[in-house]
């Protein structure tokens, strides 16, 4: 295929969405998507041996995600719920920002549907839980109709929660008492990798134990305590646990891409599944991660409804593009240019404490930030790329963020979007712009950068299948004759 | 050191009392009494943790008409003793352990020598704890902790449940057990310790 076969009309966004966290979707009069220059490139012309997904597809493509799901959740073990017995669905709000929320709401649908049918069970809850706005998997309830779905048996929980102490094999750690106040849980997420600058896809499957599901002293630990490569294993070690494994009844994953989502996995041994889930972050992910690093100067656009550091493109979120000069899933480099832990080790000179700690992505020229919320710590990406807000509204809003009251103390605002991007393009001199506006089953860009991708796809699809993949399998202990096995 | 802007605001007729507003308040600027919330203006640090959690959305954030900053000037005390203290709980001085307000180990560790003993006065002096609310909690315990205070948890409120383990308490069997999955132990330590000896000139002194 030529430039131009693979250059397509740009892909619809996803929508403003009302929240407390972001400005009034009325507010938002200019997609970047829609500007002259841009064009979208399909993630499975880039590289052909993604695998088919159900959605984005026909109208029909949400039946086949319950269809999916159904099948998958017919296959595992639920003989240990009994019908007088509670359960609690657990999710995650991250799941809502997927290909406009609905696969994942239809997938805690299909769970609370197919577990009443298979074992007569009625006490059934779900429990989501939050990243660091405590309204948000409130607000996801709503919008999905699942308070209804779920006979009104429907929360949002969050860290500060009235919480339990998990005794571990490291110590005490601690969860949200409402997560496990039933008989069995289920743990409802997904294969998207997200904050791979976090996980480093190690245990990605587990996370949520010690994220979404557990008190802020959990959190802390994972952030604080342990260090950037060891940090997920406070997940482990709450799952572990003899009292989350005396509830724990099986997972129920929505199986995602980064161009959608496959289908569904479901399975009551959640490291097998770990396993699958490791194997599709580092290789279908890992090839669109590698791609950006190819990028050497670019415009990058926050245009997509949720915080900073979580705005998507091609199933990268802006964070992980702030890192795409180095391997993030490379485990022998200890510090991601942008992680919590990095951060905290910047002086108070600007400088980091040990001189070894690679830069924010120097190719990253400038950020406009035309459309994103607030909710998230995101000073820090203000302080070190150079970016311009759109609208008085949007700095307004962050300045009564309580996690964001520095954040406009670096950024400057335009008036319009078209104002910003003409200011980007006047002072970086490049044209290329990567959108990260949630575009399903591809990026929108500029022409420019499609024909840099374009041309850097196929030599990168071969490097990560023979050189990274098998690197980054072993470093996580994966055996993929295992993986073929479990399928 | 933070600029509050933010104040919490009850309304009156919808509050219920139920008191899991005084239950989740870092600094317990907010408390229930004849079954009505009521806030100390001088005292909230504009978290929004009551306004977040209010389960009868009684409460809205509002700016104030005159924010003010707070924080512990670090240099009136012995820069000296702030390191060592800040070296026991494993932190470098200026290691920022607050993300979203910015507090760095050095002003949590002035603010004690100054005499602060919990971490809810340290969170009114500095102002950690009083963004996301989450993610610092425990370098703030290992702090009063390094210094000798006993840490005494309020059972009536979820402020905080007690410390957890770090990289210097793991067991040597989780370690050894674990390591090949991934999970990078031994080199975090030795990254982490890294950090907390570099002095400040940028060298590494062990």
């Amino acid at each position: 295929m030529n430039y131009t076969e693979m250059m397509h009309q740009p892909i619809k966004p996803i929508l403003p969405k009302p929240s407390q966290y972001g400005i009034d979707p009325s507010l938002v009069k200019t997609r970047v998507s829609e500007m002259p220059g841009m064009v979208s490139l399909y993630l499975r012309e880039l590289f052909p041996d993604l695998p088919p997904v159900l959605l984005p597809g026909g109208p029909d493509a949400i039946q086949n995600v319950r269809k999916a799901a159904e099948e998958s959740l017919m296959k595992v073990d639920m003989s240990m719920i009994k019908p007088e017995h509670s359960v609690n669905v657990l999710a995650s709000h991250h799941g809502f920002t997927l290909f406009g929320g609905e696969p994942y709401a239809e997938l805690l649908k299909a769970i609370k549907d197919v577990v009443e049918k298979r074992t007569g069970c009625k006490d059934i809850r779900l429990r989501a839980g939050v990243g660091m706005r405590f309204r948000e998997t409130e607000e996801y309830i709503k919008r999905y109709g699942l308070d209804t779905y779920y006979n009104g048996k429907a929360i949002g929980v969050a860290p500060i929660d009235e919480g339990i102490p998990i005794e571990t094999e490291i110590g005490t750690l601690y969860g949200i008492k409402k997560v496990y106040d039933a008989d069995w849980i289920i743990h409802a997420h997904h294969t998207d990798v997200r904050e791979v600058h976090f996980h480093r896809q190690v245990d990605k499957a587990v996370k949520p134990f010690g994220m979404s599901y557990a008190r802020c002293e959990t959190r802390s630990t994972y952030h604080q305590n342990l260090g950037p490569r060891a940090a997920n294993f406070t997940a482990r070690a709450i799952f572990e646990s003899k009292f989350v494994q005396s509830k724990f009844a099986f997972a129920a994953f929505l199986n995602c891409g980064p161009h959608g989502v496959i289908g569904a996995d479901c399975d009551n041994d959640l490291y097998a599944l770990n396993d699958r889930a490791t194997f599709v972050g580092c290789q279908l992910y890992g090839k669109i991660m590698t791609l950006f690093g190819e990028v050497d100067k670019c415009i990058a656009v926050l245009d997509f409804p949720c915080p900073v550091p979580y705005v998507f493109s091609a199933g990268v979120i802006y964070a992980n593009f702030t890192g795409a000069n180095t391997d993030l899933y490379d485990m022998e480099s200890p510090l991601p240019p942008y992680t919590w832990y990095t951060e905290a080790f910047y002086r108070k000179n600007g400088q980091p404490l040990l001189e070894d700690t690679p830069p924010m992505n120097p190719a990253i020229k400038m950020c406009v930030h035309n459309y994103a919320w607030t909710g998230y710590p995101s000073e820090f990406f203000s302080k070190n790329i150079p970016t311009v807000v759109v609208g008085e509204e949007q700095g307004k809003l962050f300045d009564t963020d309580s996690m964001n009251i520095g954040y406009m103390d670096y950024a400057v605002t335009a008036r319009s979007t078209e104002q910003a991007m003409q200011f980007a393009y006047n002072v970086t001199g490049t044209d290329k712009v990567v959108i990260f506006d949630g575009a399903m089953g591809g990026m929108n860009v500029s022409e420019s950068l499609a024909k840099l991708l374009i041309d850097k796809a196929p030599e990168v699809s071969e490097r990560v299948d023979n050189v990274l993949l098998p690197k980054w399998l072993k470093q996580r202990g994966v055996d993929i004759s295992i993986l073929n096995k479990n399928k | 050191m933070k600029r509050v802007t933010l104040l919490a605001e009850v309304q009156q007729d919808v509050c219920r009392g139920c008191k899991v507003c005084e239950k989740v308040c870092p600094v317990y600027a907010i408390s229930v009494t004849d079954r009505k919330a009521n806030v100390k203006a001088d005292a909230c640090r504009g978290c929004t943790n009551c306004e977040s959690r209010c389960p009868f959305h009684a409460i809205k954030m509002v700016k104030r008409e005159e924010p003010f900053t707070i924080g512990v000037d670090v240099s009136k005390y012995d820069s000296g003793k702030i390191r060592e203290l800040c070296e026991k709980a494993h932190l470098n001085p200026e290691q920022v352990i607050c993300y979203c307000v910015g507090v760095r180990a050095e002003e949590v560790a002035a603010a004690i020598l100054g005499g602060a003993k919990t971490p809810d006065e340290i969170s009114s002096l500095t102002g950690i704890r009083t963004g996301c609310t989450i993610e610092c909690i425990q370098p703030l315990l290992r702090l009063v902790e390094a210094a000798g205070i006993e840490l005494k948890r309020d059972e009536s409120g979820w402020q905080w449940y007690g410390v957890t383990p770090t990289a210097w308490t793991l067991p040597e069997d989780v370690v050894q057990k674990y390591n090949k999955r991934g999970f990078y132990f031994e080199e975090d330590k030795e990254l982490l310790d890294r950090v907390v000896h570099t002095n400040p000139e940028g060298e590494e002194t062990k």
